[in-house]
Parts: structure tokens; C-alpha cells; sequence
């Protein structure tokens, strides 16, 4: 029996009249990296949108271990268990790596509001950004400014970030976009080994990775999941061919 | 690190050594710039550190200002607390004024966040003569400082004891607290709040919070001051007092923990030496502020910072002197710009204008010769102050770009 | 009811006004994404120009002469710090016109004095349009509502009508791509910023006539329209012509009303209540007008933060 962690129940979004999502069913297993793929304009992410909070679902709803994240606020979202990443970098840019950890940790720890405390000796909190940093093969530039790393070192930063509250659910948007292939071995090397155990939600549209990658496939077009499997079963599905993989070769 | 301390050292000192080496009138200016440092580094907890420009800072200042002088007055006249408590009494006020304006401006950001401030104080402003009792109507609220723990806070020196105090407490507060997670969080605030809603914080209550830890210490720089002048008039819930701790702060360089302090203390001396001698200080401040935010955007301490903690490129012989002719240029176009205001200041007052009738232009009087209106030196001699400088300024600009570009 | 006539009719017209100058402030904010906190200097430059040519030109030039003034100033302005500060990011513009707004204050005060001119409405437009029950409505009024709806007309045809009305409002979606297309954006940039001063200078050159000419009249007037593009929402012209009038409106009745806040309690059988508590409570409307906009726009950010026709952010 599979265990489901995230759960779309026939939800909808449409902005206006442009039907974004429609009817969108999908379950994501516990421990399981799951893609979802689709040529541009699917609705990829605003389908992460709406399960990490910004966008509320116009019907339908999204469960988290049963319970409802659909129209929560991304705070709220998040700490239930599921944590985001962005397309385009979204990290502290003025502020040390060590710093951007950091602020990604101390929620987890209850650390909001507190004044009484020194950060610097919040011995739990620094224990795990060391870690991460380690994890992540940051070490290295753990004092410099966010916005002097290089760009796979900010994707590696915004994962890393991602993953400090120690979610149920990961989901990464697009890490490899704007990536060499160099930096894309890389990245999915790093992905791999730091998810391990973990539940991962993923958007990308390097095949070789996603294919690489994922225990299981969904393909988005047109705001509909016309299939989701295996990866061997995608790449069998005669469906997925015609109307995504061929599409990609005609063009 | 070291240096540091050691510099903050020497500057407590002299702080501490004060009262015996200026006159009585240099120290109640002291107060003065005690007070606007406190004032401005309040401000920058909001704006230097969390992001968040605030044009309305004079409403919690004045409400620290009004409870203390409320306070003093409690009882008749016995107080609320004994005299070097007082501020308390401004900082309780300014953090629940601040939790309150907070939840409203923090409902937005950027842009908004700064109108929305200084909608608020004029809000203020405009109920304030509605209510005579809180706010003491045209003549403002007086009141006097009793004696309490053996001082009878009768004196210049014991008024800037209780100030300095007050101060060095206060600014050592904010730094400790830029170390918690709060503090952190702030710097998060300014940078991504949007990252941070994404990692599971409550941004809206963050930022109110943040909000109100600035307003409280505002109402503690407004608590002393009413301390100071033993009176609160609803002149400081004005708009010039916000106006002037955001040119103060931002001249001085907010992204520093010390800028804003040095800055506000700067031009509330400045302010203070210059007050004889012109009478349009208010402008020359928006001058140096649109100038410093153009050409130096750090702030001058800021500046001065970076300077000495990023590596030096060039060999510090031809950078000295670039310096000096820089300072050169800036010198003479500073006193051509100064001597055209001041002039022009004389030349349009009111009380000129009553004297020059018809054809009849008397000379004027400034910095010891007499300028006749129609001579035309009058007018050259600051244009070609001006225009010199300027030209030095730029040749000094070009060189030290041409030899960056040498070196690149 | 006439005195609800007047109030309507002036409260509008006062929307009008609030709208010339919060309309220039928008176009600016949404094409450059910059908050020109000078914008309603350029309203006071306008009506001190203007009360300074009219001696010697006359009312008419006058007020023609002086926005085409105060777009030269808007034009330096860009030209020379604006576009010197762009790199420092969206705040230091910001600051930058913060700054340049309490100069422009300081210098009025050193030229003019710190005190009201007296800048008025000239004799030959001094008469009433209509009457109402014996009370005369003053032309001038009208006047002012008429040169603000004309010259929306005359925005509204440029934008939608000509080929740089279409430029500028490409430029504000999509500034890299008008530039890429070979048009000259940072010249557009420096058109609207200067024809949005233009227009607040237009606008302070006729009111400052029928209202007060003060070095204060920037201030007083700016924080008002700030209050519009925050109850209204930057980005759309509708929404600051909505809260313009909304506040225009709301601030006329309150004028010409003498109910104090506790009257309002004595619908729910509360009066005596509220008189004691005295305060606020026992002062009369009229004289809490100028609180009203701060009012209305505390309630639109609880209810509605992204303002009225805002979208979310």
C-alpha cells in the first residue's frame, strides 16, 4: 500500500477566463521523487504555486497527510511540512551564506519573535547550518555575501534553504534552469544526495535529469495530467509521445 | 575587531569627560546631538537594518515627548517615577504607539510602507491641537525635573549625565539586539521578505514588531528630550523632525551600526554653530543629503568604512593626492554655493525689501565686506567659486578613473 | 439638500484636483517604478510661478507659462539626478526626490517667506456660475473641475491615440523591449517625467489661485495624495480617479457638516456616554476633515490592503 504524502483533489485554478489548472488528481508518495514535466505554459508552476500557498485553488483541494494546505498562507504552509524553492533564485542577497542558513533553520527552532537570545550562540541552530553548509559543499563560502556566489552556488543556497526546516515535502522549481551542463551534473548530483529519504516534488525541463531523477512522472499539458508512471512507463506511454515528446521534436 | 572597541572606548571616554571640557552652552548642544543620535539610530533599526523607510518617525518621538512630560507632571508634579526613569515612560508609550501604527503600515511594503508613515504622523498631527489636554494645545505642556536619588537635576553637567546614559544604554541595546534572532530576522526582512514568508515565518507580525522596537526607542530620544527642555510642544509631531532624522540617518549612512549616531550628532551640531550665522541651515541639510545620496550612497560613514576595510587599489600617494584636490574643488564650489544662498537669502528677505526702494539697491553685508546687488562681482565671484570647483572636482574624477582604468 | 449640492459639486472638484496631480504620480510610478515624493513640489513650484509671471504677463500666461516652467524643472531633475541615482535601486530615487522635496520647500521659503501669498483668482473670473437658493456657486470652481477633465481627455487621446502614446505605455510593461525595438526610453522616461511635473505644476498654478499659495501647500497636499495611491492602488489610473473622488467627496462633507462623533453614539442611545469621555468625541466634524482621508485609508488596509483597485502584491 502506498503512502500519500500530497494529495490534488480535482483542483482548479482559472485567472479570469484562462483556465490554468483543470481538474488536476495526483498523489505523491511517501519517499518517493516525483517530477512533473510539460512543455512551457503547462501550468507547471502554477501548480507549485498553489500547493505552496500563493495562488488559492479556484476548486478542489490539496491535502498534506490528509490534512488541508489549499488556501493556507505560505507561512502557514510551510510550517505544516512542505518547503519550496524557486524558479528564479530567491535568497537573502545581501546577507553571508552562513546568514541565509541560518534564518532558514531558526524557524523550525521557534525562533521568531525572540529577543532574549543571542544567534550566535544558539548552539542547535548553528550545529545544523554547519551541516548544511557541509551538505551542500558550501563550507567554503560560508562568510561570503549571498549575491557574490556564483550561480550554481546561489541554486545550491536556495535547495539548501529549502530543505533547513527539514520538511515532509520538498519541492524544487526548476533548479537546473539557466544551467551548463557541467553545473546540471552537478546540481542533480547534490539534489540526489541530499534528498535521500526525503519526499520530493520537482519541476524541470532537462529530460536527461528528470528521467535520471524521478521515481515517477507526471506530465502536464494544457493544465490537464494526461500521464503519470514509471519513467519507463512514460516513456512508453504513446499519449505523452504525441502530444509532449513529439511536440519537442517537431520543434 | 579590536580597534573598534578601542575606538568606542576613547569615544565613551571623552563622552564621560565632556562636561569638563566644553562650556555650559557647548553642553546643552551635546544633549541636543545625544538626543538626535538616539533619535536617528532608532530609526535606522527600521530603516537601515529591516528595510523599511519610515517619513513619519516624528509621531513616536513626540509621543515619548508628551508621556514624559505627562509623567513628570503626574501626581501633582511629584512624578510617575523618579527623574532618571523617566524615559521608561517614553519607551512604554513609543512601543505601544509603534505596535499599533505598525499593524497598519506593515500591511504593506516599499513605497506604501513609506506613505503610509507619513500619513500616520500627520494623523497625529492633525488630532493633536483637537486635544488640548493630551497635547497642551498652542502653548505645549511644561513641566519641571525633580530631584530624585541625591541629584537635583538642576545642572547642564547632571541633565547630560542622565542623557549620556540613557544614550549609550540604549544604543548598546540595539546592537545586542541586531545579535538575536530577531535582529537576524530584520536584516531577512529587508532583503527577501517574501523568502522569509516562503520559510514559514510571519512576516506581518516580524515587521510590526520590528516596527515598534524603533518607535520605542524613538520615544525614549523624545522622552529625553522633554527631560532636557522641561516642556513637549506639538511642534515635534511636525513633519520637519521626521524630515530631519531621515536626512540625519541617511547622511550619516544607515547600513552602519554607528552612521546614523555620528550623523545625527554631526548636523545637530553643525545646526547648532551655524544657527548665528544663517538662517536657512534646513536647506543647506537637504543640499548635503541630496548631494551625499547622489555621489556617496553609503553615507558618509559609510563610505568613510568601506574605504578603510575594502583594500585600497591605487598607492595611497596619488590617492591622498586625488584626495586633496577633491577636497580642493569641493571646498571652493561649497563656498561659491554657500555665498550665492546666503546672499540671495539677505538679497530676498523681507527686511531688504523694505529698505531698497525704486532704483535704490543698499549693499549687503556678509562675511565682513559690504556686496552691492547691482555690481556685478557680486555675482561672478561665487559663479567662478563655483565653476572652478566644480572643474577640479571633475578633472580629479576623470584622473582617478583613467588610472582605475590603467590598473584594470 | 442645497447644502448637499454644494458639498457634492465641491467635493468633486476638489477630487478633480486631488486626481491631476495623483494621475502624474502614477504614470511616473508606473512607468519608471519611481515614487516621486517631489511630485507635489512640482504642484507648489506651479502656483508660485504662476503667482510671480501674472504681474507681468497677466492671469492667462500666467498659468500656461508656469507648467511649461515647471516641466523644464521636472526634465532637469530626471536628466541630471535621477538618472544618476537609478543604479542605487527604487529607494534611493525615492530618497533622492525626498531630499530634493525639502529643498524645494526651503527654497520657496527663502525666495517668498514663510507665509502665504497672496495669489488670487483675478477680478474678471471672480462671478457666480449659478445660484441656489440665494447662494452663489463660484465660476472658478468650475474652471478648475473643467481644465482637470480636459486635460484627462487630452492625456487619455494621447495614450490611446498616437504613436508615442503607445510607446510610453509599452515602456511600462516592458522597458527592455521598447528599447530593444530602437526607441529612445530613457528620452520617454524624461517626457513623462517631466509632463507629470507639468501637470502638477498646471495643477497648482489653478489652484493655488482659489486655495492658499504657501510654502506648506506641497506638503499638505502631497500627503493627501499619497493617501489616493494607497487607498487607490499605484498601478491604475482608475483606481486613483475612484479614491480621488472618494476622498474629495468624503472631505467636503465632513466640511460642511457639524455632527461630532458623539452625536454618532446617540443613534445607539450612547450620547451621554460619549460626551463624557469628551476628547475627540465632542469635536465637531468639521474641524476632523482633514483626518478623514488618514481614516478611510486605515479602513481600506485592513479590509482591502492592496488598495481598491490595487492588485494583490
Amino acid at each position: 500500500m502506498n503512502d500519500t504524502v500530497l494529495k490534488f483533489e480535482n483542483v482548479h485554478k482559472s485567472f479570469g477566463p484562462a483556465h490554468i489548472i483543470r481538474d488536476v488528481d495526483l498523489d505523491v508518495h511517501r519517499g518517493e521523487r516525483h517530477a512533473v514535466i510539460g512543455p512551457n505554459g503547462a501550468g507547471k508552476s502554477t501548480l507549485f504555486h498553489l500547493c505552496s500557498g500563493q495562488f488559492a485553488p479556484s476548486s478542489g483541494r490539496i491535502l498534506l497527510d490528509g490534512e488541508q494546505i489549499s488556501g493556507l498562507r505560505p507561512a502557514e504552509v510551510n510550517r505544516r511540512g512542505l518547503a519550496r524553492s524557486f524558479q528564479i533564485t530567491n535568497i537573502f542577497p545581501g546577507i553571508t551564506v552562513h546568514e541565509n542558513l541560518r534564518l532558514a533553520v531558526m524557524r523550525k527552532h521557534g525562533l521568531q519573535f525572540s529577543f532574549w537570545r543571542f544567534a550566535g550562540r544558539l548552539s542547535a541552530v548553528n550545529a545544523e547550518v554547519e551541516d548544511l553548509l557541509d551538505r551542500l559543499r558550501l563550507t567554503a563560502r560560508a562568510g561570503t555575501l549571498a549575491n557574490q556566489l556564483s550561480y550554481s552556488e546561489q541554486r545550491s543556497l536556495e535547495i539548501g534553504m529549502t530543505l533547513a526546516s527539514d520538511p515532509k515535502l520538498i519541492l524544487l522549481d526548476e533548479p537546473m534552469a539557466g544551467m551548463s551542463q557541467e553545473e546540471t551534473d552537478y546540481t542533480a548530483d547534490l539534489i540526489r544526495e541530499i534528498t535521500r529519504g526525503r519526499t520530493l516534488l520537482i519541476v524541470e525541463h532537462d529530460m536527461s535529469v528528470v528521467f535520471a531523477l524521478a521515481d515517477r512522472i507526471s506530465v502536464l499539458v494544457y493544465g490537464e495530467i494526461i500521464a503519470t508512471g514509471t519513467p519507463e512507463e512514460i516513456r512508453a506511454n504513446a499519449q505523452v509521445k504525441e502530444a509532449y515528446l513529439g511536440e519537442e521534436v517537431a520543434a | 575587531m579590536k580597534a573598534k572597541i578601542f575606538l568606542v572606548a576613547i569615544a565613551v571616554a571623552v563622552l564621560v569627560a565632556l562636561p569638563w571640557l566644553v562650556s555650559t552652552p557647548l553642553l546643552n548642544a551635546a544633549v541636543q546631538m545625544l538626543i538626535a543620535a538616539l533619535f536617528a539610530m532608532a530609526f535606522s533599526f527600521l530603516c537601515g537594518r529591516a528595510g523599511m523607510l519610515s517619513f513619519g518617525h516624528a509621531a513616536y518621538f513626540g509621543i515619548g515627548a508628551f508621556a514624559a512630560v505627562h509623567a513628570m507632571n503626574a501626581f501633582g508634579g511629584a512624578g510617575l517615577l523618579p527623574t532618571p526613569l523617566l524615559p521608561l515612560v517614553g519607551a512604554g508609550t513609543g512601543l505601544l504607539g509603534g505596535l499599533i501604527a505598525g499593524y497598519f503600515a506593515t500591511k504593506r511594503t516599499g513605497v506604501y510602507f513609506a506613505m503610509i508613515t507619513l500619513a500616520l504622523a500627520e494623523l497625529l498631527h492633525a488630532l493633536a491641537p483637537h486635544l488640548k489636554g493630551t497635547f497642551g494645545g498652542e502653548a505645549g505642556i511644561s513641566s519641571f525635573r525633580m530631584p530624585a536619588w541625591g541629584f537635583t537635576f538642576g545642572s547642564v553637567t547632571e541633565v547630560y549625565f542622565l542623557t549620556l546614559a540613557w544614550v549609550l544604554l540604549c544604543i548598546g541595546l540595539l546592537w545586542l539586539l541586531g545579535l538575536t534572532p530577531l535582529g537576524r530576522l530584520a536584516l531577512g526582512l529587508r532583503e527577501n521578505g517574501h523568502r522569509l514568508r516562503f520559510l514559514g515565518y510571519n512576516v506581518h507580525a516580524l515587521s510590526t514588531l520590528v516596527f515598534a522596537v524603533s518607535a520605542m526607542f524613538a520615544g525614549v530620544a523624545g522622552a529625553l528630550q522633554s527631560l532636557n527642555i522641561e516642556a513637549a510642544n506639538y511642534v515635534v509631531l511636525e513633519a520637519h523632525v521626521s524630515t530631519s532624522v531621515v536626512l540625519n540617518s541617511f547622511i550619516g549612512g544607515v547600513r552602519v551600526f554607528l552612521g546614523p549616531a555620528i550623523g545625527g550628532a554631526a548636523m545637530t551640531f553643525f545646526g547648532y554653530i551655524t544657527a548665528d550665522l544663517t538662517r536657512v541651515w534646513l536647506l543647506y541639510q537637504g543640499i548635503i543629503f541630496v548631494l551625499v545620496m547622489m555621489f556617496l550612497p553609503r553615507g558618509l560613514v559609510g563610505e568613510l568604512v568601506e574605504r578603510f576595510s575594502g583594500g585600497e587599489r591605487r598607492s595611497g600617494g596619488t590617492a591622498l593626492l586625488d584626495g586633496g584636490w577633491r577636497l580642493a574643488g569641493f571646498a571652493m564650489a561649497a563656498a561659491g554655493c554657500v555665498f550665492l544662498v546666503e546672499f540671495l537669502q539677505r538679497f530676498l528677505s523681507t527686511g531688504y525689501r523694505a529698505t531698497a526702494t525704486g532704483e535704490n539697491w543698499p549693499p549687503i553685508e556678509l562675511m565682513g565686506f559690504d556686496w552691492s546687488p547691482g555690481s556685478p562681482l557680486t555675482w561672478l565671484l561665487p559663479a567662478a567659486l563655483l565653476a572652478a570647483g566644480l572643474w577640479l572636482l571633475g578633472a580629479a574624477n576623470k584622473r582617478a578613473a583613467a588610472q582605475q582604468e590603467a590598473l584594470a | 439638500m442645497d447644502q448637499l449640492v454644494f458639498a457634492l459639486l465641491n467635493g468633486t472638484i476638489y477630487g478633480l484636483l486631488l486626481f491631476m496631480v495623483s494621475a502624474g504620480l502614477t504614470l511616473i510610478f508606473g512607468m519608471m517604478g519611481v515614487l516621486n515624493f517631489a511630485h507635489a513640489s512640482f504642484y507648489m513650484l506651479g502656483a508660485y510661478f504662476a503667482y510671480t509671471l501674472e504681474p507681468l504677463t497677466g492671469f492667462w500666461a500666467a498659468i500656461l507659462l508656469s507648467p511649461l516652467l515647471v516641466t523644464g524643472i521636472g526634465v532637469l531633475v530626471e536628466k541630471f539626478i535621477l538618472r544618476r541615482v537609478h543604479a542605487f535601486g527604487h529607494a534611493h530615487e525615492l530618497l533622492v526626490t525626498f531630499g530634493l522635496s525639502v529643498v524645494i520647500a526651503e527654497l520657496i521659503k527663502m525666495g517668498y517667506g514663510n507665509f502665504p501669498v497672496d495669489y488670487r483668482v483675478p477680478p474678471e473670473l471672480r462671478f457666480a456660475a449659478f445660484s441656489i437658493s440665494g447662494i452663489d456657486y463660484p465660476f472658478y470652481r468650475l474652471f478648475m473641475g473643467a481644465i482637470a477633465l480636459v486635460m484627462f481627455a487630452a492625456i487619455y487621446l494621447l495614450l490611446t491615440r498616437t504613436r508615442v502614446g503607445i510607446v510610453v505605455r509599452s515602456a511600462i510593461y516592458r522597458p527592455q523591449m521598447v528599447e530593444a525595438l530602437g526607441h529612445n526610453v530613457p528620452l520617454v522616461f524624461m517626457g513623462v517625467f517631466g509632463v507629470g511635473a507639468g501637470l502638477a505644476g498646471l495643477a497648482g498654478a489653478v489652484a493655488g489661485a482659489f486655495y492658499t499659495t504657501n510654502p506648506n501647500m506641497a506638503l499638505e497636499l502631497g500627503v493627501v495624495v499619497f493617501v489616493v495611491v494607497v487607498v487607490g492602488g499605484l498601478g491604475s489610473m482608475g483606481g486613483a480617479m475612484l479614491a480621488s473622488l472618494l476622498i474629495g467627496i468624503t472631505n467636503s462633507l465632513a466640511v460642511g457638516s457639524n455632527l461630532r462623533p458623539a452625536d454618532l453614539f446617540a443613534l445607539v442611545g450612547q450620547r451621554d456616554w460619549a460626551e463624557q469621555i469628551g476628547g475627540l468625541m465632542t469635536v465637531q466634524l468639521s474641524s476632523l476633515a482633514a483626518t478623514l482621508p488618514f481614516l478611510i485609508m486605515l479602513i481600506v488596509l485592513v479590509v482591502r490592503p492592496s488598495g481598491l483597485m490595487g492588485e494583490k502584491e
